[in-house]
């Protein structure tokens, strides 16, 4: 049996080894994705003030503090049983659409394009965003790097740090905006749509004009037909602050929708004996293994996952081509993992609208930007999309607001299984007897799993603190032929 | 001659925490208006962000190297960079790849940069001190740094 490795995984956070075991004759026996990795987040916030966890979970990760920033501010709310002023909460919505903007420009241009842009059989110095501004034009690159720039500024200004708000409060906001900034904002916002119309459109001409990405889009190699996570609004249209969480199955129909405190009622977490990464799945449907279909408690939580289980977009333009992907994929919900990268572009779009919305509201510069509340801590549940999934918190605590315990389910962490299977399936049909595994073979198996983006850092934070490390191969008979291993 | 000295890291996060903690204690002892003092735990295209404009730039981070020991400091110039996988947050694109799109677009990219990288040994558990032998490190990359700075 012979072995491959990918290893190191290219522009993805934190560790992550890809395994794929060949049978004599040269097909894939069996592919496993690895996470050695273990950080001990839950224990290393015991016994700290649930008000600072807004401060304490956004450095869990360098790519997405505001999503952890805010999932934690929601949890306090709940917690200390208080609402947030009508102002507060178009904010928390505009910083957050703010930084939706940033983090999936740098997610399309940096990470997705360059497979498509370059071609996955481009060498690897060239498959990254040089080569994609090379062939998009300098002044395109330029106007990533600006887009990304002026909301990471509205960010700092709304949030009062750069990188990592300090912003979030039981109850409210710590700073309210003046008209100066706000004609900032809705000026950056005004930006950052065209922004999206001009990303749209690279896509479709990349991309969607390429018959040879088109066929790969499509085909079964790249499909898997999972359950749908995300959150909507009261119209059932996506939004990424706030609302329940929905579910729809590969067939279309919708599963549950919850509020964040029944979470426990709809989703039990999964141990294999074979990574510390524990598989969150749906109780109802019930764990039936790393398989596809309505069947099989298995869900996705991607910008693919939340355009499928929502309604539509709530803003006109991204509500276009929300339409106009459904109408070039055949309808709903769409299982084609590739698209995930469209998905993304349609919310990017969505953000940006967002923003200039909610800089025009006339509430947007009122100084009611706190209720302080009054109720005893206890228990609180927090629900956002991160821009990598749907992101949970939950809080429980003394009298005095101390954490006790504390579970986290990050964007990430819902897709691993699907990220699993995807992986294993592109390996099956794309290594076959007898075809030479080239560079390009080994990229395309990794672009079944940069769709979800995946960000391992976020993903395993669970004890214990050593790192512990096995490879393991064996023969065509199952033999042990080597056993490496570290920290064991 | 406009410089930086920028700590990068994860302050939670053990010995990712070390740039900071360097970045921090040189802080305290710089008074020159010509150098800003800063700390980030942006990586990659964000780095971009916070260089463009100065002329010198001087990095500190950890690393994990095969064969480090724990505590051992590297100085590097970008060229010793651009087989590095792990620089301080991988997910984004590495410095080196940042500094060159800075180039290609014609920002204004500082024309030295130097990094201090620091050997560590523990970068994945959540800790807001250092290891032992990451903790002496600091003082002697402080001193490194502001060398360097005099130079």
């Amino acid at each position: 049996m012979k072995k491959i490795t990918i290893d190191p995984i290219t522009r993805l956070e934190g560790h992550g080894k890809i395994t794929i075991f060949l049978n004599e004759d040269g097909s894939v026996a069996n592919t496993y994705l690895q996470i050695p990795e273990l950080r001990g987040f839950e224990k290393f916030s015991e016994g700290r003030p649930a008000e600072d966890m807004p401060q304490i979970t956004q450095r869990i990760c360098g790519v997405c503090p505001e999503a952890h920033h805010m999932a934690a501010t929601k949890a306090l709310d709940d917690l200390f049983h208080v609402e947030p002023t009508s102002t507060a909460r178009k904010l928390r919505e505009l910083l957050y659409s703010a930084f939706y903007v940033t983090d999936h420009t740098t997610h399309f241009y940096i990470l997705g394009a360059p497979d498509f842009v370059m071609g996955p059989d481009a060498h690897p110095a060239e498959r990254n965003i040089l080569g994609v501004i090379g062939k998009v034009g300098l002044e395109l690159g330029g106007a990533v790097i600006n887009t990304r720039k002026q909301n990471h500024w509205i960010i700092q200004t709304v949030g009062g740090r750069p990188i990592h708000p300090c912003f979030g409060l039981p109850g409210g906001v710590s700073r309210a905006i003046n008209e100066e900034e706000r004609a900032k904002i809705e000026e950056i916002a005004r930006g950052s749509v065209e922004f999206g119309k001009v990303s749209l459109k690279v896509f479709d001409d990349v991309v969607l004009k390429n018959k040879t990405y088109l066929d790969m889009i499509l085909s079964d190699a790249f499909t898997q037909k999972s359950y749908n996570m995300g959150l909507v609004d009261k119209n059932n249209k996506v939004n990424f602050y706030d609302g329940k969480v929905r579910v729809v199955g590969p067939d279309g129909k919708e599963l549950c929708k919850y509020a964040p405190r029944e979470y426990l009622e709809h989703i039990a977490e999964r141990v294999e004996p074979w990574t510390y990464l524990k598989f969150p799945y749906l109780k109802k449907v019930g764990w039936k293994g790393f398989v596809d279909g309505k069947d099989s408690g298995v869900y996705r939580a991607t910008p693919l996952s939340r355009l499928n289980a929502a309604d539509g977009m709530a803003t006109p333009l991204a509500q276009e081509e929300y339409e106009k992907m459904y109408s070039t994929l055949g309808g709903k919900p769409a299982n084609f993992t590739l698209a995930t990268h469209w998905a993304r572009l349609v919310e990017l779009l969505y953000a940006a609208e967002r923003l200039l919305e909610l800089s025009k509201d006339p509430e947007i510069t009122s100084p009611n930007i706190r209720n302080i509340p009054t109720a005893k801590p206890d228990e609180g549940i927090g629900i956002v999309e991160a821009p990598r999934g749907t992101l949970t918190h939950h809080y429980i605590t003394d009298e005095k607001g101390v954490i006790k315990k504390c579970n986290l389910i990050v964007g990430t962490t819902n897709n691993y299984a699907a990220l699993f299977m995807s992986i294993k399936k592109a390996a099956a049909d794309l290594i076959k007897p007898g075809v030479k595994i080239t560079e390009g073979l080994l990229n395309r198996i990794e672009m079944a799993w940069r769709p979800y983006d995946p960000c391992m850092s976020c993903a395993t934070h669970a004890l214990p603190g050593q790192l512990p490390l096995e490879v393991t191969i064996y023969d065509a008979q199952g033999n042990e032929v080597k056993k490496l291993s570290q920290g064991i | 001659m406009k410089t930086l000295v920028l700590g990068l890291g994860n302050p939670i996060l053990c010995d990712d925490s070390v740039g900071i903690r360097a970045a921090q204690e040189i802080g305290k002892k710089v008074n020159d208006p010509q150098v800003t003092v800063a700390e980030t735990s942006a990586a990659g295209l964000s780095l971009l962000d916070s260089i463009v404009g100065y002329d010198r730039v001087i990095i500190i981070d950890a690393i994990q190297t095969e064969k480090g020991q724990a505590g051992q400091i590297y100085r590097m110039g970008t060229e010793d960079f651009s087989l590095t996988k792990h620089f301080s947050s991988p997910h984004q694109i590495n410095l080196v790849t940042a500094l060159e799109l800075g180039k290609m677009l014609n920002l204004a990219m500082p024309q030295k940069i130097t990094i201090f990288a620091v050997e560590a040994e523990d970068v994945t558990s959540f800790s807001e001190k250092c290891t032992p032998k990451v903790e002496q490190a600091i003082p002697e990359v402080v001193k490194m740094v502001l060398e360097e700075l005099d130079a």
